[in-house]
């Protein structure tokens, strides 16, 4: 994988290095409740991107001056392990692992009703097992899933993707080669049903018109990933609960 | 009155219920004049309300439940108790008299009332329902399972109560006393916990459980590798 010159990312026929087309997501797996050691937890798999998620709590905040009396703290954590990249990664947060940390938790801070839970703290992990690009979105989108497993109460559940542009194209979900030879790349996070932008980033350059269209195949991106959201956790409760 | 969901559906959060903000119950949220759910679960109309039942969560301590806690702290102003829930309540003592009278020590566990939940914390009350547990097998189990537990004005504690002869104490915060006569019939009834916790949503629970204490009781051996009770 040391490619010094850049790669033709979108061929002749209008397809990508992996075969798709500009507007198609990657291969899409989800699943909801894995980890069972956590009070709820999710795995979001997007072509080779790999995230699982851990919620724990609400317990007692620890230490205990930084409970709020009139609701909860939410921590949040994302790190991608050294095995992840192609080159390993340092151990520990980086500067980008911290960002992206407060990026996905004010993303989740904006549905949840801490308000239910006074004065104690949940706990969110976002673990990234294998990186290649939109490793953010992914994570979101799962830390989502493990809140909704755990129980706690939410506006609405988040679905995340980015999207890039390459030669001049608008894609949706970029992989990385994409992401690091392309224009631009923009993560999109959002509550399906009443379309609110909780996360919005962008990295490069786009005109008005390229960022409209760039949000509105995001917002179709987005829905696909709300039905496989909602397909899993279908899976997991409903086997159990056929009929009572 | 429109509703949006077949009744007994598994509901995500934020999906459109009703458009009748007076029919939000537990388990929802109201935007607009429209009652969405806020938790996974199973939506039901229980006395002209849209209610969620959540499939599994964190207790929620309210007035007036009946919580099991384990003794956390001592303080001059009364005693710390973990409820298993987010936050410890607090069993308030008027005098240092009474909280030596209580004779309580870290890690005892006591049988209380919730007199009050809000955001000057738990409190407990001291009333004569207020117990402190000598002997028995503590257990937990998800506290949206509790009214499973329960059954149907407890006629599923009851039956496992009569068929292994252990008296059984319910936590609505899903921590559980089991006494019994032998091990033999405490774990029997323990056991008969975890299966009803397994199988919360499953049809013709009651028969399936008796069936399952009645041969542990017999003497039968059915060890469950499953559980590590």
């Amino acid at each position: 994988m040391t490619q010094t010159t850049k790669p033709k990312l979108i061929d002749e026929n209008g397809r990508r290095l992996d075969g798709r087309g500009p507007t198609d997501l990657r291969s899409l797996k989800i699943e909801v409740g894995i980890l069972e050691k956590s009070d709820g937890s999710a795995y979001v798999e997007l072509g080779k991107t790999k995230v699982y998620a851990a919620v724990y709590g609400p317990k007692e905040a620890h230490p205990k001056h930084l409970a709020i009396p009139d609701r909860a703290i939410l921590n949040c954590r994302y790190h991608m392990t050294s095995f992840s990249t192609d080159e390993r990664k340092i151990l520990g947060m980086t500067r980008r692992e911290v960002e992206l940390s407060k990026v996905i938790r004010e993303a989740l801070e904006s549905v949840v009703f801490l308000e239910e839970f006074p004065r104690s703290a949940i706990d969110v992990f976002v673990e990234v097992v294998q990186a290649d690009g939109g490793t953010r979105t992914a994570g979101l989108t799962a830390a989502s899933l493990a809140l909704a497993d755990a129980g706690i109460p939410m506006r609405e559940l988040i679905a995340a993707v980015a999207v890039g542009k390459v030669d001049g194209t608008i894609i949706l979900d970029p992989s990385d080669i994409e992401d690091k030879y392309g224009e631009a790349d923009m993560p999109v996070g959002m509550t399906p049903s009443s379309n609110t932008i909780v996360l919005l980033q962008l990295n490069g350059k786009m005109t008005k018109d390229e960022f409209k269209q760039g949000l509105e195949l995001a917002q179709a991106g987005i829905q696909k990933i709300y039905q496989a959201q909602r397909e899993a956790i279908r899976r997991k409760y409903g086997a159990s609960t056929t009929e009572v | 009155m429109p509703i949006y969901f077949n009744e007994r559906e598994i509901v995500l959060p934020g999906q459109l219920l009703s458009d009748d903000s007076r029919r939000a119950g537990e388990g929802t949220y109201v935007t607009n004049g429209k009652v969405f759910a806020s938790t996974v679960g199973i939506a039901t109309i229980r006395d002209g309300k849209v209610e969620v039942i959540m499939l599994k969560g964190p207790y929620r301590p309210m007035a007036g439940d009946m919580v099991i806690g384990i003794v956390s702290d001592i303080k001059p102003i009364g005693v710390e108790v973990e409820l298993g829930s987010y936050v410890t309540a607090l069993l308030k003592v008027k005098n240092a008299k009474e909280l030596l009278s209580l004779n309580l020590k870290i890690g005892d566990v006591i049988y209380a009332r919730v007199a009050s939940s809000g955001l000057k914390g738990v409190l407990l009350e001291l009333n004569e329902q207020f117990k402190k547990i000598t002997e028995g097998v503590l257990l937990t189990i998800t506290p949206t399972k509790v009214p499973r537990l329960i059954g149907k004005k407890g006629s599923m504690i009851n039956m496992i109560k009569k068929i292994t002869g252990c008296s059984i104490m319910v936590g609505t915060n899903g921590f559980v006393i089991v006494n019994g006569p032998s091990p033999t019939s405490e774990f029997a009834a323990a056991s008969a916990i975890r299966l009803i916790e397994r199988e919360t949503h499953s049809q013709g629970l009651t028969d399936k459980v008796m069936a399952y204490v009645s041969r542990l009781v017999g003497g039968e051996v059915a060890y469950d590798t499953n559980d590590k009770t």
